[in-house]
């Protein structure tokens, strides 16, 4: 199967994240500095459970309003003025969580204040009003490749001419409904995940993260050029054995980025199939590039990964010390000698490509370029 | 303008007391065996509407749902305090449109699920518009909730649709347009009634997303 890549250049006029780290230039600066956010929490919050590791803005057990109002009011304090919500400027919210929390907290509790947030739409009608967007609000939710398909649509609307700007917006926070479903699938357990490494067990983590990007059909110093996606189809929690999705998509891309030199953020959660089979992916049609993943200590930030990583990517490069932080977390040996495992350089790059994936065989890359 | 033709459609809307048993019943020729059991009222729904809507790994589909795999949700909340993991997987959006395309193993190149409400369709619409794909089914769907539905969370009907959309006019039944105007928002259709005017082929026209929006038929 052979994939092309969609070539709908976009302009990043603005460009922030909030994990736990902080925002994006904090965030890029602890990666550089090896920091592990992650730590070894009760999956249920306050309910307790095993330990899992999670990367959290404060407590995970929901509030009224929900916990993750005031970050995402913090975060929305940084995009530049615009009639948002508008045919002209569209907002694209994307979300593999929105409110789930909150549904959980009403098992718990039997609270029915938290159900005016246990829907998409209500907390989308929440975000609407508290940032004074109109109704010009698109929605998608695709698992962990949903800020990809934000992302694309955004360019897309920018292309067909109704749109001059348009503010993508993510969000996802972890709640007892989320940690819990992926405790049972087994791969959010006890240990610290190490991407790429070859190991006995794979482990995910699990991060609070929230970002946004103005994009624009003018020149930016910072664009992202093209997209790739592709859906295997085959399973809903594994991949093809033969690797064929991750190469779809990668070759996609990496068609996109002939004659560039780049580095690659790869999804990289820390479970052992996909890691090795990605990583073997990128090294094949990226002979030679470094691949990382910040996941081993953001955790997995889930819909939202693709645009917070993203966030920290630009941070990096904007960063006084132009380096791209490595996979923190892992030590090696590791699925492919192009994993970077420490910190190098951008500065003998032109672009990067950004990849992620999610259930159902869901395959995700962009390609960043900058001047 | 932009405009896409409509070359195959199927709307599935059962009595308002269908449950996921009953399609299993009434479906089941259209699935594996091994498929059915584990299949969601959603899912069948949706795998009985794009029954014979022939994909390829080129393809689009644009899938439209305001409160998604209801039934699983709820099953996956009654869980705790040891969460099932079927009940997870298969409660997370666009579960039923991943249920039917695995069980044919049928690649797409894109899917955009779409999870909004009050312009739901109309961002679906134009989702649709905008992909580059040869072909791309358009869908959309709820599935009755129980416990939800009590709260005011769920769908309280049943249904779903998939219309095959092209740029070719050839043999087109009917067609989805989208002419750019300075005209400000008017209502939209909701996904239900969308889905009833689609049923009976009655023609559609609003304002929105910077456009007049119209669905004809032929």
């Amino acid at each position: 199967m052979r994939a092309t890549a969609e070539h709908v250049p976009v302009g990043i006029a603005a460009c922030d994240c909030l994990t736990s780290l902080g925002d994006a230039t904090a965030t890029a600066a602890a990666l550089l500095a090896g920091r592990r956010a992650l730590s070894l929490t009760p999956l249920l919050g306050r309910d307790g459970g095993d330990a899992v590791p999670l990367a959290l803005l404060g407590s995970m057990d929901e509030k009224l309003p929900p916990r993750w109002l005031p970050d995402l009011r913090r975060l929305a304090a940084g995009i530049p003025a615009e009639e948002w919500g508008t045919a002209r400027a569209p907002v694209v919210v994307t979300s593999s969580n929105f409110g789930a929390g909150s549904l959980y907290a009403f098992m718990r509790d039997r609270d029915a204040h938290h159900l005016a947030h246990g829907t998409p739409f209500a907390t989308v009608e929440l975000l609407r009003r508290e940032f004074g967007w109109g109704e010009q609000v698109h929605v998608f939710s695709h698992a962990c490749v949903t800020a990809h398909l934000g992302l694309l649509h955004a360019a897309r609307l920018l292309h067909a001419g109704g749109a001059e700007r348009v503010l993508a917006f993510s969000f996802d926070f972890v709640s007892p409904f989320v940690a819990g479903g992926f405790h049972s699938l087994k791969i959010l357990n006890g240990a610290m995940p190490a991407p790429y490494a070859v190991r006995e067990t794979g482990a995910i983590g699990l991060g609070d993260g929230t970002a946004f990007a103005v994009l624009t059909r003018e020149v930016a110093p910072y664009r992202i050029e093209a997209h790739a996606l592709h859906n295997e189809m085959h399973h809903f929690t594994g991949n093809r054995p033969d690797g064929a999705g991750f190469t779809t998509c990668a070759a996609a891309i990496a068609g996109a980025a002939h004659g560039r030199r780049v580095w690659v953020k790869g999804h990289g959660t820390g479970t052992l199939e996909a890691g090795r089979i990605e990583a073997e992916a990128f090294a094949r049609e990226f002979p030679g590039a470094p691949i990382v993943s910040w996941k081993g200590s953001l955790g997995h930030t889930l819909g939202s990964c693709g645009l917070v990583e993203l966030a920290i990517a630009l941070a990096a490069l904007r960063g006084a010390e132009e380096k791209i932080p490595g996979t923190v977390g892992t030590t090696g040996p590791c699925f492919a000698d192009t994993v970077a495992l420490e910190a190098f350089s951008a500065a003998e790059f032109d672009g990067a490509v950004l990849a992620s994936n999610a259930f159902g065989g869901a395959h995700a890359a962009m390609l960043l370029t900058h001047d | 303008m932009i405009e896409r033709f409509i070359h195959a459609l199927h709307v599935e809307l059962p009595p308002a007391d269908e449950t996921a048993a009953g399609a299993r019943e009434r479906l089941r020729e259209k699935f594996p065996r091994t498929a059915v059991r584990r299949m969601t009222h959603l899912g069948l729904l949706v795998g009985a509407v794009l029954d014979g809507m022939q994909l390829g790994p080129d393809d689009a589909v644009v899938y439209a749902s305001t409160f998604a795999e209801t039934c699983a949700l709820e099953d996956f909340l009654s869980s705790f305090p040891t969460p099932s993991p079927l009940s997870f997987q298969t409660s997370i959006h666009p579960s039923a449109v991943q249920q039917v395309l695995i069980g044919r193993q049928q690649p797409l190149a894109r899917l955009w699920p779409l999870a909004g409400r009050k312009r739901l369709v109309e961002h679906a619409l134009l989702t649709a518009l905008l992909e580059p794909a040869p072909r791309v089914a358009l869908v959309g769907g709820e599935e009755r909730g129980t416990w939800l539905l009590e709260l005011g969370m769920a769908s309280a009907r049943s249904f779903a649709f998939a219309a095959l959309l092209t740029m070719d006019a050839t043999g087109a039944i009917g067609s989805v347009a989208f002419a750019p105007s300075s005209a400000a928002d008017e209502a939209c259709p909701d996904l239900e009634n969308f889905a009833q005017a689609l049923a009976a082929r009655r023609a559609l026209g609003w304002r929105g997303a910077g456009g007049t929006w119209s669905v004809a038929w032929r």
